[in-house]
């Protein structure tokens, strides 16, 4: 997993004008690609684009802590956040795997901002990656007037139609974007499958008797009035780029029917409560739009555009449509989520639904009871990774720090929500870059021809060592068996996995431990052959070849050190396993068999047969 | 036991004909592969998602390859993944957690008369393995892998001029490369020859090049070690007759191991598992070429070295002291 350190520096900045956002902007496409550390791509691109126009470090970051604060200090600040960012998010993530209930996971980070899980045992792969991936940063925010919003979503219009109308080649698109969003004009104005079954559901919420369909047109489609009805359609998208992609819903007094409203150059909007619903595919294009840097100047400071986390859930029931709210809040949250002490999922016993309890620490809990007291009849948007869960209307001021979410879809899902906000949040988002899921029946499998393998090569090199060298070669056989051993044992002892490439270093280990007994064997027949005694012959044998082996086992341990240092995990496993091999065998080879032989020759034995 | 008793192969006067034999081989071979095949990346250094299946009937790779191009999954590779029931689907896409479902409906509707296998816990629905890796991830191990090549050429190029000469050192480097070069080419022509024959470059078939040059350099040292110790007893002497001295009295240690670490791949390749036939196959041909060329070539290079840089003509000197010797016989 990758963590988004960028993301931090976006959030650590302030002041943020134009210079900074395209500074942090460029760092992130270069550091989509490169795995430079993120500090030095930002520091390059700074002093390449802002610097020139005369911004130093100190305009956009400040840290209470730093006296005389200069750009070098201000980037050494920045390093340390972001490592310990990426410490935290590895505890955090251990939280909540512990907790998820795992056996044994491994987890370290690698590099500058990647941590490595290995998780055994996991039969929800799915779950797990919700668990890992969602930054559970949960925010209390107050959802905004009405007015406020409406203003704002005309603003967008307003700046967006005119940017198109510059750009002539954008007429084009936005006729294409016309095209694609006659649909959502279509269940818009005309009564359409959709929106009535929105409207239905709305009046459901709202405890009103069913009604039809209100199909009369909004007075504001008077601008075109006169007009042929595609050349109004069409003059319309053009002029509201933003708002056609999704619909208004008007109640002027509670318990009256909902009406289909529409923004067009109004100064004041009526009274009432509201409702701004979407689809997917627009709600898409909206976030598109609302992530647009020019558009997001448009947007007041203190005004953030949130969507419901999930669909509404009686919409999909009924009709299968994905329909999602849309909010306008504050953008500086009330309260956030490091408040929160426990979390419980449990089934609330009115409606019936799954819910998350939470509970928060004295501090919240005075700092909630004051925010609930000042706000009755206001809403308030629970909001987790940018999602509302929901926007319960405050109507009491609540004393004792509980508050609730609920939303969610099932009780597994309550649960997972749970685990995730006691753990606490992910410092910066995490993206998970590399996956490796081998299911239980292939892991027996490897497991099995990694037995079979190992077993078989171990006793061919067994057999054909007692052929070749007779009583020597069974020495040789004990000094192998030992070899193995010790692999395994200092494998065990620092908890290393067995992979199969890993296997496939024990087996190869194996063929190379027989090398050295080679060429100690073959020297000490020579010194037979030339008549020497047996103790001599040993002695000579075993000196003579001594450099030869240390020679060969050096130059083949380079090229695994060389593989440990650029492979990835499966083939560092591999290379460690060689290296170890390697050692051990230099030690059996060389010690092992003296030992064993010099025991011979004490004990009285006059000849050995190497065969 | 003894396969081989004191033998005076003529090694290095016959290295013209085997420089021819190396020269052809490692050129056709390269030759061959690039034209009429391409290196295939696994998604390790490619990026993309990995997906091994079981069936519960065998299945051919066409009824897979047709479903899932009427599921309009664009790119998917499809191969076979050992046994007859099982198969590996690969995607350029990291795509989203959904994917492997989606090719779950894709299935069932597309290939109606063989679903796949659900036993759990040993196998929900089918998945035997799952693989993501992000195309960033993929290209940053491209670039280590060359690093790892070039390091490790560099590293021993750097331990052998420092324990023995220069020149050895270039020997060394020369027989690696033409070792890697021919394994290579091996690789990439024999890649797909049957469907249990998957040879694609990943990190395993990485690591099987790299244990090549371990092992190819292991034999060079060991003659080296031989050369350098038989010129000291042996003062004076051809350099010709010295290295084939040397040749022939490491002969038998050289043909054993080679052949106990031949066996032993030969194991791994049979039983080790998909994931390491590769890497066996790759090291079956490189051990093989790695014994011929720390015989051949690179102690040949140091006498062709020094006959045509430091213009000592070791082979005249060569003829004549065999002529000396016959005529002492004589």
């Amino acid at each position: 997993m990758e963590v988004d350190v960028i993301r931090l520096l976006d959030a650590t900045a302030q002041n943020k004008d134009a210079v900074i956002e395209q500074v942090i902007d460029t760092t992130r496409q270069i550091a989509k690609v490169s795995d430079e550390n993120v500090i030095d791509i930002f520091k390059r691109e700074f002093d390449q684009i802002a610097r020139p126009q005369g911004k130093t470090l100190t305009q956009y970051y400040y840290f209470g802590n730093l006296r005389d604060a200069t750009d070098d200090k201000i980037l050494a600040e920045l390093k340390t956040n972001l490592d310990g960012a990426v410490e935290r998010a590895k505890e955090i993530i251990r939280n909540r795997v512990d907790q998820y209930g795992l056996t044994e996971p491994t987890i370290q980070t690698q590099g500058s901002r990647r941590i490595i899980l290995e998780l055994p045992g996991v039969s929800n792969e799915t779950e797990v990656r919700h668990l890992l991936e969602g930054t559970a940063l949960l925010e209390f925010k107050m959802v905004k007037d009405e007015d406020v919003a409406l203003h704002v979503f005309q603003n967008i219009d307003k700046y967006l139609a005119r940017v198109n109308k510059q750009d002539t080649s954008a007429t084009d698109t936005s006729h294409k974007k016309a095209d694609s969003t006659m649909a959502n004009a279509d269940s818009a104005k005309t009564a359409t499958d959709s929106s009535s079954t929105a409207f239905d559901a709305s009046n459901a919420a709202n405890d009103s008797t069913t009604a039809s369909a209100d199909t009369t047109k909004p007075d504001s489609l008077h601008p075109y009035a006169g007009l042929p009805q595609e050349e109004q359609r069409k003059r319309y998208l053009a002029d509201h780029p933003f708002t056609s992609l999704f619909y208004i819903l008007h109640q002027s007094e509670a318990g009256s029917n909902f009406d289909e409203y529409g923004i067009m150059n109004q100064t004041t909007f009526p009274k009432g409560n509201y409702l701004f619903r979407t689809d997917d595919k627009n709600k898409r294009k909206m976030q598109d739009i609302l992530n647009r840097p020019d558009v997001r100047h448009v947007i007041p400071e203190d005004v953030q555009i949130c969507f419901s986390a999930k669909p509404d859930p009686t919409i999909l029931q009924r009709s299968g449509q994905n329909i999602y709210d849309i909010y306008a809040v504050n953008s500086v949250p009330e309260l956030t989520g490091d408040v929160v002490t426990d979390a419980r999922a449990t089934i609330d016993p009115n409606s019936s639904q799954p819910e998350v309890l939470m509970e928060m620490n004295s501090d919240g809990a005075r700092d909630w009871a004051r925010i609930t007291g000042a706000n009755i009849k206001k809403r308030c948007a629970i909001i987790l990774d940018s999602g509302v869960y929901s926007a319960p209307t405050i109507q009491s001021k609540i004393p004792g720090g509980h508050s609730q979410i609920t939303g969610s879809s099932n009780m597994d899902e309550a649960k997972l929500l749970a685990i995730v906000l006691k753990a606490g949040a992910l410092p910066a988002p995490v993206q998970i870059i590399e996956e490796h899921t081998v299911g239980p029946s292939l892991g027996d499998d490897s497991i099995r021809e990694g037995l079979i393998s190992s077993l078989a090569a171990f006793l061919g090199v067994v057999l054909f060592m007692i052929f070749y060298y007779a009583r020597g070669g069974l020495v040789a056989d004990i000094a192998v068996l030992m070899n193995c051993l010790i692999i395994l044992g200092v494998l065990a002892a620092f908890g290393a996995t067995l992979t199969l490439p890993g296997i496939a270093g024990v087996i190869l280990t194996i063929g190379m431990a027989v090398d050295a007994n080679v060429l100690i064997f073959e020297r000490i027949r020579e010194e037979l052959a030339t008549g020497k005694t047996l103790r001599v012959s040993l002695d000579l044998g075993y000196k003579r070849s001594f450099r030869t082996i240390i020679d060969s086992h050096i130059t083949t341990m380079l090229t695994g050190i060389i593989l440990l240092q650029f492979g990835t995990g499966t083939i560092q496993g591999f290379a460690i396993t060689l290296i170890i091999g390697l050692l051990a065998s230099l030690f059996t080879a060389v010690v092992v068999t003296r030992t064993i032989f010099d025991l011979m020759l004490d004990r009285g034995t006059h000849t050995i047969n190497f065969g | 036991m003894r396969f081989f008793k004191k033998t005076q192969i003529d090694f290095i006067g016959k290295r013209k004909f085997w420089y021819i034999v190396s020269l052809t081989i490692t050129t056709l071979g390269i030759v061959a592969a690039l034209t009429f095949k391409t290196v295939e990346y696994g998604i390790d250094f490619k990026g993309g998602t990995e997906l091994a299946f079981r069936f519960t009937n065998p299945i051919d790779i066409t009824t897979v390859r047709d479903a899932m191009d009427k599921g309009n999954f664009e790119g998917a590779e499809i191969k076979s993944y050992g046994a007859s029931t099982d198969v590996l689907v690969r995607l350029k896409d990291t795509g989203d957690s959904s994917m492997v479902n989606r090719i779950r409906e894709n299935f069932a509707r597309y290939i109606p008369n063989n679903s796949l296998l659900n036993q759990p816990p040993r196998i929900v629905e089918g998945l035997l393995k799952s693989d993501k890796i992000g195309a960033k991830i993929g290209g940053e191990q491209r670039l280590q892998a060359v690093y790892a090549v070039l390091a490790s050429i560099v590293a021993i190029l750097i331990f052998i001029a420092f324990r023995f000469d220069f020149i050895f050192g270039l020997g060394a480097i020369i027989s690696i490369v033409h070792d890697v070069l021919i394994a290579f080419a091996a690789v990439v022509l024999c890649n797909g020859l049957t469907p249990w024959l998957n040879l694609e470059m990943n990190q395993g078939m990485l690591a099987a090049f790299l244990t090549v040059v371990g092992f190819s350099i292991n034999d060079t040292v060991i003659i080296f070690n031989r050369i350098r110790e038989n010129r000291l007893i042996h003062k004076g002497e051809n350099l010709i007759a010295l290295m084939n001295r040397s040749i022939n009295e490491t002969l038998s240690r050289t043909v054993i191991t080679a052949g106990t670490v031949f066996i032993v791949l030969v194991i791994l390749f049979i039983f080790g598992g998909e994931v390491n036939r590769g890497f066996a196959f790759c090291m079956l041909v490189g051990i093989t070429t790695g014994t011929y060329s720390s015989i051949y070539i690179a102690s040949a290079f140091v006498v062709d070295w020094t006959i045509r840089v430091r213009k000592i003509d070791v082979e005249k000197q060569y003829r004549d002291s065999l002529a000396r010797q016959q005529q002492v016989l004589v």
